[in-house]
């Protein structure tokens, strides 16, 4: 990985053209932006004066679809501005950071491999995610993108009946090839029943049967914070080393977020919660600004890290 | 009359979860002492392997392959007492530490692959011997509170369940793990 100190001199020799060019752009962008906006507002107040009351509740409908249609047009015309923000600048930072490392503003992680990690119970019937990255560091083959993951659920019946999504999980979703082989599986979720109801919580997480059997670790600070599920009492806890332990609960206190994981089929998968969506340009103010490049940087610095950070490098074992 | 009858199967009720409940933990106990056993037979599995492919090598360490497959050969004899049993561990994983220590003056050694393999096992035999360990002092702490905590500990007084030792980790394998780390640079 590139020295994070160098930073400064690659954002002003290979960034800052690009970014000068690219605010022309959003200069255009927000002109256009403006004018949608005030043409959809006037559409708006100009359908008040003409549609009469007497057709009831269509007035407003109609008078709601223009303001989504206004909204559909605003995204789209700032599209091609967003995405080549990704692919100009993102793409640049991601290649400073590692060599290795390539960027895909529109794929994401498969949904098979975010059902595979079995982190969430929810049905997943709305899956959608951006800023793929992919790469090898090291020995260690990693890949990450933004998710959102929302399950359905219907009320009433006939005309009445309604869909309604709720999301579960929003942030990153971070799949990485682990350092040692194992055949069972292992889930570290967060430990809310624990910390509501202290001994008794523990009773509750034992009867969850849908999860596996309960593992219990030694390090009392990490079962506070987490609780492990697995199908292998020795398995999980070959996984879960006391000093994987520690690890886990650095790296938890460095995001400051809800962070699961699971360990299936040789590999580990962390969801980590973020309400910021991340690698995206803004409008009406200026993006030729070196902390709103740098902050991006400290992101994938810190997704990278995570390699670091689980030890994932170190290959003493058989697994190569 | 209901009454006395709903209180007695109550009751019933109750010795017959702790009853279950002791069973299972004494169970528990006893599958993770086994998942012990399973991972030291991986281990002495390890041993002649590891003794081939390092004797091509090794001109002054003789004594130590030696006394390396006379203390398998004892172990898997099986007819050893608990205790001794616990020594004889200790002791293979001490000159298994003192092996691995010699191969830092045999370069070649270093770089064979056949061996980097086998070195690559012996620590993966290494850290599930101490994963089962971790999980047999789980399963005996699990035990332990069900035999002393009020109200199953009557329940175990009349089982006859009595408190078990944990598995300490003896001083000589905190050192291997030196050995192991000296050896990984």
């Amino acid at each position: 990985m590139s020295n994070y100190k160098d930073f400064k001199d690659f954002y002003e020799k290979q960034l800052l053209s690009d970014l000068k060019l690219l605010d022309r752009d959003r200069k255009k962008v927000d002109r256009r932006v403006i004018l949608i906006f005030v043409i959809a507002l006037v559409i708006i107040l100009i359908e008040g004066k003409l549609i009469p009351s007497e057709i009831g509740p269509w007035k407003g409908i109609i008078q709601f679809i223009t303001g989504i249609a206004g909204f559909i047009l605003i995204s789209l015309s700032s599209k091609k501005y967003r995405l080549n923000f990704k692919t100009k600048i993102i793409g640049k930072i991601t290649g400073f950071v590692d060599e290795s490392l390539t960027y895909m503003p529109e794929g994401s992680v498969s949904k098979a491999e975010f059902l595979k990690s079995a982190i969430f119970q929810h049905s997943c019937d709305s899956y959608k995610g951006e800023d793929h990255i992919q790469g090898k560091i090291d020995k260690t083959a990693i890949e990450f993108s933004e998710i959102v993951a929302k399950y359905k659920t219907t009320s009433g019946t006939g005309s009445k009946r309604k869909e309604h999504y709720t999301t579960y999980f929003k942030g990153i979703f971070f799949v990485a090839d682990f350092n040692k082989h194992f055949k069972t599986y292992t889930l570290v979720l967060p430990d809310t029943a624990e910390k509501l109801f202290g001994k008794f919580g523990q009773k509750l997480q034992s009867m969850t049967l849908t999860r596996g059997e309960l593992i219990k670790l030694e390090d009392p600070e990490f079962e506070k914070e987490f609780c492990v599920y697995g199908n292998d009492q020795v398995e999980s806890r070959y996984i879960l080393s006391t000093s994987l332990m520690r690890r886990i609960l650095e790296f938890k206190k460095k995001w400051n977020t809800k962070v699961y994981l699971s360990f299936v089929d040789s590999k580990v998968y962390i969801a980590i919660w973020l309400k910021k969506n991340l690698f995206e340009t803004r409008l009406f103010k200026t993006i030729v600004d070196y902390s709103f490049i740098e902050e991006n940087v400290k992101y994938l610095v810190l997704l990278i890290g995570i390699v670091e950070d689980l030890n994932l490098n170190t290959r003493i074992w058989t697994k190569e | 009359m209901i009454y006395a009858i709903v209180i007695a199967a109550v009751l019933l009720l109750f010795i017959v979860v702790l009853y279950n409940s002791l069973v299972r933990k004494k169970n528990d106990v006893e599958n993770a002492f086994a998942s012990i056993d399973a991972m030291l037979k991986k281990r002495y599995d390890l041993i002649p392997n590891l003794v081939e492919t390092v004797k091509e090598y090794m001109k002054h360490e003789k004594s130590l392959l030696t006394e390396l497959t006379e203390l398998r050969t004892k172990a898997i004899s099986g007819d050893i007492a608990e205790d001794d049993r616990v020594e004889l561990e200790n002791k293979i994983v001490k000159s298994m530490a003192g092996l691995m220590v010699a191969v830092e003056n045999y370069p070649d050694l270093k770089a064979n692959q056949n061996f980097l393999q086998l070195q690559g096992s012996w620590n993966e035999v290494e850290e599930q011997i101490s994963a089962a360990r971790r999980a047999f002092n789980a399963a005996v702490t699990t035990y332990n509170n069900g035999v002393e905590t009020f109200p199953s500990n009557i329940m175990a007084g009349i089982m006859n369940y009595k408190r078990r030792r944990l598995f300490e980790i003896p001083e000589e394998e905190r050192q291997n793990v030196k050995a192991k780390e000296l050896f990984n640079k």
